[in-house]
């Protein structure tokens, strides 16, 4: 027997409730002969009783925590969620401070530099650049390569430092 | 085990008050929506990513933020609802997210079986939850979304279509695309 094949089957909720409620196929007899002429229900029915089944289980064996505890764990949650929005602006205004005072050291710098002869001191510069050029950097590493070392390494330990004492939040 | 200090207590007691007002319902309120809805809502999440452990987390992630949302709900339908749409959101993102240990859904019990071997009915039960689950891991995330909600929860189209971001005209066609697609699968696992 060929079943139908309409999407718009108008038996399609009286099957679906004969599913739900457990009455299907022993107490629809009529529904069973719809079932059997139209294609669109028989896939209702296969896919409906399957994931309903499947629904049943899966609520039964959910292991659900206590309304208790979830509540507990989300006002711990909003609290610290509360923390960090409070905190927010403090760092921000650390930021804001920090690029001023680099921002300051900055100007200070390009003033005194500016101060000083700048024709005299370019000249002298260029020179010293002209002479030494190919072997500058190797001797100044070589002259300063231990305090260079010594200042990276304090800075690597030191910062981390730093910044967990800026955001620890006791 | 240390006792807990009387400040520690105010702490808490002052903790808990400020959440309150930060959530949209009481603890009261939240207790009796949530022995309502915690366990459909944890078989939908389970279902829809395939793992109880993911379940249990995404379970706790979705009340809080059901809790943190400012909502006016209409009704106690339009809450789950709502609910529900959460869920089907910490869903999507999780696919989004690549993972390590992403393991296909192809044994069917990895995750949620637990039926009692004991009985025949119980482990024929089991046997269709397992052809179940094969079928939908070769369904599109959002088939699967769709015929969840439809028929193992039994939302309206309407419903349907808030939870999953679509609209209410495209719910019919699509779910039925979808039905078509399993009961062909469902049918294909049988014989």
């Amino acid at each position: 027997m060929t079943r139908r094949l309409i999407m718009d089957c108008g038996r399609e909720a009286d099957v679906l409730e004969a599913v739900a409620f457990g009455r299907w196929p022993d107490h629809a007899a009529e529904l069973v002969a719809h079932v059997a002429a139209c294609a669109a229900c028989a896939d209702l029915v296969v896919v409906a009783g399957a994931l309903q089944n499947d629904r049943e289980a899966a609520c039964r064996e959910a292991p659900v925590p206590a309304a208790e505890m979830v509540w507990w764990r989300a006002t711990i949650r909003a609290r610290a969620d509360a923390a960090r929005t409070a905190s927010r602006p403090i760092t921000v205004a650390q930021g804001v401070a920090g690029a001023c005072a680099v921002g300051l050291t900055c100007g200070l710098a390009s003033i005194a530099w500016r101060s000083v002869p700048w024709a005299d001191r370019f000249g002298e510069l260029a020179t010293r650049l002209a002479t030494r050029r190919v072997d500058l950097a190797s001797t100044l590493a070589m002259e300063h390569a231990l305090p260079l070392v010594l200042v990276l390494a304090a800075c690597l330990v030191l910062a981390p430092l730093a910044l967990y004492i800026t955001l620890a939040d006791d | 085990m240390r006792d807990v200090t009387l400040y520690e207590l105010e702490q808490l007691g002052a903790g808990a008050a400020e959440a309150e007002e930060a959530f949209q319902m009481d603890e009261d309120s939240f207790r009796v929506f949530y022995e309502r809805t915690a366990r459909p809502v944890w078989a939908y999440l389970a279902r829809m990513t395939g793992e109880a452990r993911l379940a249990d987390d995404l379970l706790q992630e979705a009340y809080y933020r059901f809790l943190r949302a400012r909502v006016a709900h209409e009704s106690e339908a339009h809450r789950r609802n709502y609910l529900f749409r959460i869920a089907t959101n910490l869903v999507r993102d999780l696919r989004r997210r690549p993972r390590v240990d992403d393991v296909p859904i192809d044994n069917g019990r990895r995750a949620i079986d637990c039926a009692d071997p004991q009985s025949e009915d119980a482990a024929m039960g089991a046997a269709r939850r397992v052809d179940l689950r094969r079928a939908m891991a070769r369904l599109k995330p959002r088939e699967r979304e769709l015929l969840w909600l439809a028929y193992a929860q039994g939302s309206s189209h309407q419903e349907i279509a808030q939870a999953l971001g679509l609209k209410t005209a495209s719910v019919k066609l699509l779910l039925f695309r979808a039905r078509r697609h399993l009961a062909a699968l469902l049918r294909e696992g049988e014989r």
